[in-house]
């Protein structure tokens, strides 16, 4: 090597990389800029833009509504459910996500268990076996995302801010068993590094003991999608790998939170979400429920083992911090919320977004209608 | 021809040591360089050497922080005295080996040096005394700010606050692109999941003043143009510093009595010290022990061989005269620093990092630039005139771009001087940096009777600092509706800014960090 290296060559080369660097910036994919045409999700046959379209309304096939199991099970109150051929253009029309599917008859609507006694994984299998065990929401090959709730790098489990690490594991290790081709674990924190939470929550250990993946959520994959039927948010940007999965699990942890004050299956959502701000600034609890509306998780189990029932969502005392040994399963998000309510004494009309999310027939908040499995360990 | 065979065998008779050590020069020094990129790229995570390792061996950096502070930091005398050892036995040996200064402006294409020609200015030597005495005599005043002309805070604070982020950019914006393309998604995914996090950044750092940065050490790298290793002959403080050390060193080269004035060696050494009209010789403070004009010389005749007796004081090496002009103009700026309104106030208004004692900082922060680096949030930002020229590059927390993450106490692991001491998480959550304020001129619910709470959301304490009061207000309609007002308990509110940064208004936030208020002593 000579001291200097030939001028012509040095200035070819800076010249070269420039001009790399430039072309890539300039050719439209740079940083966090959103597009402003809404990307369809690829694996869908419905569309997902075009709001003012409304696509005829078809016999329900592949992917039947919730509403319509609550239909054949029991008789439904007319106070839940305004119209049928209009919740089925609804719920087919937004539906980015493959919708939840039918509850098998005899099979529980929505389960909770309780044990002091029991593990939370065992918890966690009893609830989702009384829910249609694991076959039913997972396939052989299917790509599955189990979304919990890893809000903050703070706290370890203990702390109740984030969701249990073994629940997770367990529906992880479940589905790997009904054949999953891979199983990812992810969520977006609003409060330190992606990495860090991982970590701290417990749940990074846990899910790789149990075979699964973590999941850093890339900016380069989120989507904008628009929300037909969305009153506070007419679009929002999501993680598009949740959009694309075969099956997403919904893991929250029951925890009071200052804003929405609770925080459960629905608020939960927010994680795959890219602007929270605006969800904030538009009114929080209907873009929750425009949110939902969208984005289907297949099966929620809410995570009450323990609760937090002060200083939500962040917790941070262990006083805060109350022992329920509790798993709530469901394939409707909104029932399972509204289950959850009554672990805080509080009931569902209490909760906006549960509300909201009832009367945009989203699913159930009037668990007399359904069927409820209340099982004790 | 014949005179090319004598020349070669002359060559072959060259001392083998010499050969083999300035053959490999270039690789140690691309090795040192690599290491300085490979210890910045990893600063905040765990490494197996610390990421201060260049800050310990340069000896300016740890001999005007010690000055200035009136304390020993063990590490940074210990790795001076290895560099002043290193000095003693070798010369400039490190500008010409290991400073990743050095190696960058070797690799820059510089002007070569035409045959006869005069040094550019000798007297420009002197320059880099200047500076050298300017910052050992602010320091002495207990003022750093002239360590900006350190040259290895020069380069890392380059390096983080610029390239480094830059660098970033252009992968994510190439991941982006490529991303489109359905086929190579898995290659992408693939790159992110090894590289993410483990050294890229999972944020994309921000800087202020990166392209003022970039500008200044462009300028210094283009200074190439105009004389070969312009900054290492006439600027580098640091350089200076080693020098003068040299002076007495025991490795010095000599040129032998076969000397045949061929001019090979003058044109050949990149700090041009070596003197056609002294015979050749060079000034060993000058001379950075490249060892080029040892395969140069056509009759071999180039040693590096111990000197007992200090080296020849040249014109341009510090006179007295020359010692005292530096003086003065160093207590003329320390003066002036004194005198600038924002040194009667602002010192304490601004945000600074966990655990950094205002006023007693500005002595002992030496502008390197590692806490900007290792911040998860990008929060820590150098100022320019917001704490004065007397904080020039110091860290100050802008909670809008960058919240204190409640679970990180990174910057003060990794301060070299301890001016952001190290505490443990423990303590760093207890540290009070600020308290916030809200503005209930734009805040949603007082303003405008709507609902938020984000703040109160985000905050991070077990207890949070930020309360709701649920209250029936008028609305602009003229409607009374209920909302959860926030107050802030400053008892509590250590001031980490996470509320300023996820408020959803734009602009400016409705709850702002301000310097605490110590309000222990009101009841």
């Amino acid at each position: 090597m000579s001291v200097t290296v030939n001028r012509r060559t040095f200035l070819r080369r800076l010249l070269a990389l420039s001009a790399g660097g430039a072309a890539l910036t300039i050719t439209g994919c740079g940083g966090r800029r959103a597009p402003t045409e809404p990307t369809p999700a690829p694996a869908l046959s419905v569309p997902t833009e075009a709001p003012t379209a409304v696509p005829p309304s078809p016999a329900p096939t592949a992917v039947p509504p919730t509403l319509a199991p609550a239909a054949t099970a029991t008789a439904i109150p007319a106070s839940t459910v305004t119209s049928t051929v209009e919740q089925q253009e609804l719920t087919v029309a937004a539906s980015a996500t493959p919708a939840p599917t039918i509850t098998p008859a005899g099979t529980a609507y929505l389960a909770a268990v309780h044990g002091p006694d029991l593990s939370p994984a065992e918890l966690t299998k009893r609830a989702i076996a009384a829910v249609g065990g694991i076959e039913r929401f997972v396939k052989k090959g299917d790509d599955v995302i189990v979304k919990p709730n890893m809000c903050t790098s703070y706290y370890g489990p203990e702390y109740a801010s984030t969701t249990n690490p073994e629940v997770v594991a367990t529906i992880v290790a479940l589905c790997l068993g009904a054949g999953a081709r891979r199983v990812r674990v992810m969520d977006y924190p609003f409060g330190g590094s992606a990495k860090n939470a991982y970590v701290t929550s417990g749940i990074s250990e846990a899910v790789s003991k149990a075979g699964g993946e973590m999941e850093l959520m890339a900016a380069m994959k989120y989507r904008n999608l628009t929300i037909p039927k969305g009153k506070a948010l007419k679009q929002i940007r999501v993680y598009g790998d949740i959009m694309d999965a075969n099956v997403v699990i919904n893991v929250p942890i029951a925890k009071d939170h200052g804003s929405s004050t609770l925080t459960l299956g629905m608020k939960n959502l927010m994680g795959v979400v890219w602007e929270r701000p605006t969800m904030h600034s538009r009114g929080l609890h209907q873009s929750i429920a425009d949110l939902s509306s969208v984005v289907r998780p297949q099966l929620t189990v809410v995570d009450a083992v323990r609760i937090l029932t002060a200083n939500g969502p962040t917790g941070g005392n262990l006083d805060d911090v109350k022992k329920m040994d509790t798993v709530i399963a469901s394939a409707d998000v909104v029932a399972a919320d509204a289950y959850a309510t009554r672990l805080f004494n509080m009931r569902p009309e209490q909760i906006p977004y549960i509300k909201y999310g009832a009367e945009m027939g989203l699913g159930t908040m009037d668990l007399s209608t359904v069927k409820v499995d209340e099982i004790a360990g | 021809m014949t005179r090319q065979i004598a020349a070669d065998q002359e060559r072959a008779r060259r001392p083998a040591a010499t050969r083999i050590l300035r053959a490999a020069r270039p690789w140690v020094q691309l090795a040192a360089f690599l290491l300085f990129l490979f210890l910045l790229a990893g600063a905040g995570r765990t490494q197996p050497l610390p990421a201060d390792l260049f800050f310990r061996l340069d000896p300016l950096a740890g001999l005007a922080n010690m000055i200035a502070a009136r304390q020993v930091v063990a590490t940074l005398l210990a790795g001076g005295l290895v560099a002043l050892a290193a000095a003693l036995v070798a010369g400039r040996v490190w500008c010409g080996w290991l400073c990743p200064l050095g190696t960058l402006l070797d690799w820059v294409p510089a002007r070569r040096a035409r045959p006869r020609e005069q040094d550019l200015a000798p007297r420009w030597r002197q320059i880099k005394y200047f500076l050298l005495v300017a910052i050992i005599l602010a320091a002495l005043l207990g003022n750093l700010t002239f360590l900006v002309l350190d040259p290895i805070t020069l380069i890392y604070r380059t390096a983080a606050v610029a390239a480094w982020p830059a660098l970033n950019a252009l992968i994510t914006g190439a991941e982006f692109a490529l991303y489109k393309l359905p086929f190579l998604r898995g290659p992408v995914d693939a790159f992110e999941a090894a590289f993410r996090s483990n050294i890229l950044p999972q944020a994309q750092p921000l800087y202020g003043l990166s392209v003022l940065l970039t500008l200044v050490f462009a300028g210094i790298l283009a200074l190439n143009a105009v004389r070969d290793r312009f900054w290492c002959r006439y600027l580098c403080p640091l350089g200076g510093l080693l020098g003068l050390v040299s002076k007495v060193a025991w490795l010095r080269r000599r040129v032998g009595d076969q000397c045949i004035d061929c001019l090979r060696c003058a044109r050949a050494c990149p700090t041009g010290t070596i003197d056609a009209a002294r015979h050749f010789e060079s000034d060993p403070s000058e001379c950075i022990m490249c060892l080029e004009c040892v395969p140069v010389c056509s009759r071999a005749d180039q040693h590096f061989t111990p000197h007992y007796r200090p080296g020849a004081w040249r014109p341009y090496d510090p006179t007295r005269r020359q010692f005292l002009a530096s003086t003065g103009a160093a207590v003329l700026a320390v003066g002036l620093f004194a005198a600038e309104p924002v040194a009667g106030r602002r010192q304490t208004a601004a945000v600074r990092p966990p655990g950094a004692q205002n006023p007693a900082f500005l002595s002992q922060c030496i502008r390197c630039g590692i806490c900007l680096k290792v911040c998860p949030t990008s929060g820590l930002q150098p100022s320019l005139s917001e704490t004065g020229l007397a904080g020039l590059w110091t860290p100050v927390l802008y909670s809008r771009l960058g919240y204190c993450d409640y679970s990180c106490n990174a910057c003060g692991q990794a301060c070299p001087t301890g001016a952001i001491p190290r505490l443990t998480l423990e303590e760093k959550r207890l540290a009070v940096i600020g308290h916030a304020y809200v503005d209930r001129s734009r805040c949603l619910p007082w303003a405008d009777g709507r609902s938020c709470i984000v703040c109160e959301e985000m905050c991070p304490l077990p207890e949070k600092a930020i309360r709701l009061e649920e209250t029936e207000v008028w609305t602009g309609e003229g409607q009374t509706v209920t909302v959860k007002r926030p107050h802030v308990n400053h008892d509590l509110c250590i001031g980490c800014g996470i509320c300023e940064n996820r408020c959803p208004l734009q602009g400016d936030a409705a709850i702002r960090i301000l310097a605490p208020t110590d309000l222990s002593a009101l009841g």
